[in-house]
């Protein structure tokens, strides 16, 4: 959907139109002086599609900062609530939060110190199994023993 | 036109990589200042913590028995109400820390307290709660 506007149709005077052509330009037509003397046909922009922006207009990493925020205080929430109200389904909401919450964190680590295609993609594979594990092993928990909140106040207890 | 940040980190790396560069030093010659210790203790105790979570997570999926029955064994062991302190002063801190300095983490992100002088006092402070939050926690 990019608009190309071609200047040298607009502007008669053979102004080069490669300058003008750029389709990753989401800025208005530099008026050169020549061609002040037709301003109705400038007013066209020449912008481009998310499409074509692809790679650096992609807002997939500014929605991850914004979740991880959200889990964050959602996370910070869930301790009053936990020693307040304890229940199943507090456990099990623990139990995602917190394994998300350190899947993510982590994931944040491995950005910062591991390096290089391949290393990347196994140090992250091996982050996701890890991850599954505990929350599986969290859920098992849940289920089959005393559950999150109750082990906390046993082992407090002690 | 132009690249992403994360295509020229990667362009960073592999050069120097192919290059066989060693590394500057950094943490080895640089001044430590509280801001620093405190970034890599909250990195520390976030790892930390969550190792101990997947570790608790595989136990419970591995091991036999139930909960109950491995901290009466744990009791039974009777080590005394100041290892028991310690023990628990050792997880409350963590979690304390990291909390605590999460919420300042947020303040950050919310675009405020990033002076100097505001740095430090939120710092301090963070530190200051930790401790008295994990010695009431451990007393409990």
């Amino acid at each position: 959907m990019a608009a190309i506007v071609r200047l040298s149709s607009v502007c008669r005077r053979g102004v080069n139109p490669l300058f003008y052509q750029s389709t990753l330009l989401a800025r208005p037509l530099v008026v050169p002086h020549k061609c002040q003397e037709q301003p109705h046909l400038l007013t066209a922009r020449i912008h481009a599609s998310q499409a074509l922006y692809a790679s650096s207009g992609s807002k997939a990493a500014s929605l991850h900062w914004t979740a991880e925020r959200v889990l964050s205080i959602l996370l910070l929430s869930m301790g009053p609530i936990a020693y307040f109200n304890p229940s199943p389904v507090v456990d099990y909401s623990l139990a995602a939060a917190l394994t998300l919450h350190g899947h993510w964190g982590i994931g944040q680590v491995l950005t910062d110190y591991v390096h290089g295609d391949t290393k990347v993609k196994m140090a992250n594979a091996g982050l996701f199994l890890l991850s599954t594990i505990t929350f599986a092993g969290l859920c098992y928990f849940n289920y089959n023993d005393v559950g999150i909140c109750k082990a906390i106040a046993l082992l407090w207890s002690k | 036109m132009g690249t992403t940040a994360k295509e020229e980190m990667n362009k960073f790396w592999s050069k120097n990589a192919k290059l066989n560069r060693p590394m500057s030093p950094h943490i080895t010659i640089y001044k430590w200042s509280v801001p620093m210790m405190m970034s890599i203790t909250h990195r520390g105790t976030g790892v930390g913590l969550s190792g101990a979570i997947s570790a608790f997570a595989l136990a419970a999926l591995v091991l036999p028995g139930n909960y109950p029955d491995y901290l009466d064994m744990i009791h039974s062991l009777s080590m005394g109400p100041y290892l028991i302190g310690l023990a628990k002063f050792g997880i409350a801190f963590p979690v304390s820390y990291h909390t605590l300095n999460g919420i300042r983490h947020l303040w950050w992100d919310l675009g405020k307290g990033f002076r100097i002088p505001e740095v430090y006092r939120t710092g301090y402070t963070v530190i200051g709660l930790s401790i008295i939050a994990s010695i009431a926690l451990a007393s409990l």
